[in-house]
């Protein structure tokens, strides 16, 4: 607790454009924790920018005020990637779901791992491609029937975004539920304080295609154990973790950021254009 | 897991109160407005109603809130510094808890539910505080809690029977083929 009045109050990142998700879904709280960790940290609006791709969760940039990138589906990682180089004054969030960043995306996931650059990836993973009126995603179960698609379920081990996140050099990794967007605050608070590529997993219920998963805010449970800067140890922790253990960040590396040097350039915009013609 | 902040007996000061009194009722104030937004994009208009009359109330305490707060330094807390005994402040209403379908009846319930927590926590202030002007505050505040929850009670006793019933979907979500 300090004694300061902050300049920003969370609903001065959010649009005037109403959110359009199911009531009950879990991506209303981690807009709500979004903004308040912005808040938190101060940051002028004109020096943060969300990028999305397609679905539901992608369409967070719309409802925050700060700079945003609505994008195409599973490449909000090279767009933002792009941005982050290119502004790296900026603080750059990335925004999706599981299908998005896992499926469409799973390459560009993986190198921006690899890469290292500076930003925050918030996945909502409701192991569900919603807005498609549900199918079955990377991350769904095998035996998960409710998809005319797939009636006998995917018979396909779920794809472990921490672990391969974490296999292939994110630097800070974490897992909260979206029942409890105070902590899920928190950890957005310390995942873009940490330098580095930041993966924020979200336990985000889809009340209308998986309305099971209401359940989960029963399921999870506070991970007992602080995270850890051994990636051997988080490796061992996060194969042997049922996916339930939540609301601490899990991993913290030391790798450096990826900042490459560049050479301004007085060029206009025009001259810039002009070398791309054909 | 969501039960993890002290007690309300860490509010000791006016301005820490204050404070809390502040948060707890803009983001009251604020989730109702989001509540009645979801309920009238989902054409509930009834339901949605009964979040925008919630919400003009909270606006009100919160605009008397904020002349009082004035001339007073507040304390700045982070959200997960705050002294709630759950996740959010007790008068925002989970949104993980509503649904499309829910019913009047439900939403009040929901709403009660939520004002007798944000009640019996200024209350808890009142009991276990020392100094005299955060006793009688907090009772000022749990009173004016306890005004909502007399709202409540008697839309709940106006409630008629097809209230307490989800509302039909005559074209639910179904899986893609």
């Amino acid at each position: 607790m300090e004694a300061a009045a902050r300049k920003y109050k969370a609903k001065d990142y959010k649009s005037e454009l109403k959110p359009i998700w199911c009531p009950g879904c879990g991506d209303y709280t981690v807009l709500n924790a979004l903004t308040r960790a912005l808040a938190e940290l101060g940051l002028p609006p004109e020096q943060v920018a969300v990028v999305s791709g397609i679905g539901c969760s992608s369409r967070i940039p719309a409802y925050t005020s700060v700079y945003g990138f609505h994008g195409v589906h599973g490449r909000a990682l090279p767009v933002a990637t792009g941005l982050k180089l290119a502004r790296p004054d900026l603080t750059v969030i990335v925004t999706g779901g599981d299908g998005d960043g896992f499926s469409i995306g799973g390459n560009h996931f993986l190198h921006a791992c690899r890469r290292n650059v500076d930003m925050t990836y918030i996945v909502m993973d409701n192991q569900v491609y919603g807005m498609t009126k549900g199918q079955a995603s990377p991350t769904t179960a095998p035996d998960w029937e409710g998809s005319k698609l797939t009636p006998e379920g995917t018979g396909i081990n779920p794809f472990q975004p921490l672990v391969v996140g974490l296999a292939s050099g994110a630097n800070f990794i974490a897992r909260v539920s979206s029942s409890d967007p105070v902590n899920m605050a928190q950890i957005i608070v310390e995942a873009i304080r940490h330098p580095g590529f930041s993966l924020v997993q979200v336990l985000s219920p889809c009340v209308t295609f998986r309305p099971e998963q209401a359940e989960w805010r029963d399921i999870v449970r506070t991970a007992l154990v602080d995270y850890t800067d051994d990636a051997a140890r988080a490796a061992r922790r996060l194969m042997t973790d049922d996916g339930f253990n939540v609301g601490k960040v899990l991993y913290k590396g030391e790798r450096p950021p990826f900042r490459p040097e560049f050479e301004n350039t007085d060029g206009s915009i025009a001259e810039l254009e002009a070398k791309f013609s054909l | 897991m969501n039960e993890t902040s002290p007690d309300s007996g860490a509010i000791r000061t006016l301005p820490e109160l204050l404070a809390h009194a502040l948060a707890m009722e803009s983001e009251a104030a604020e989730r109702y407005g989001e509540l009645a937004v979801q309920m009238e994009t989902h054409h509930k208009t009834a339901v949605a109603r009964i979040f925008r009359r919630l919400e003009s109330a909270e606006r009100k305490h919160l605009g008397e809130l904020e002349e009082m707060c004035k001339k007073v330094e507040l304390p700045h807390y982070a959200p997960w510094d705050f002294k709630w005994t759950g996740a959010e402040s007790p008068e925002a209403i989970d949104t993980g808890r509503v649904h499309y379908q829910l019913s009047v009846r439900e939403a009040i319930l929901l709403a009660f539910e939520h004002e007798r927590r944000a009640a019996e926590f200024y209350a808890g202030i009142a009991e276990s505080a020392e100094a005299a002007d955060v006793k009688q505050l907090a009772r000022e505040f749990a009173a004016e809690e306890q005004e909502h929850i007399g709202w409540l009670e008697a839309w709940l006793g106006e409630c008629g029977p097809g209230d307490a019933l989800a509302t039909e979907d005559p074209d639910p979500p179904l899986g893609q083929e």
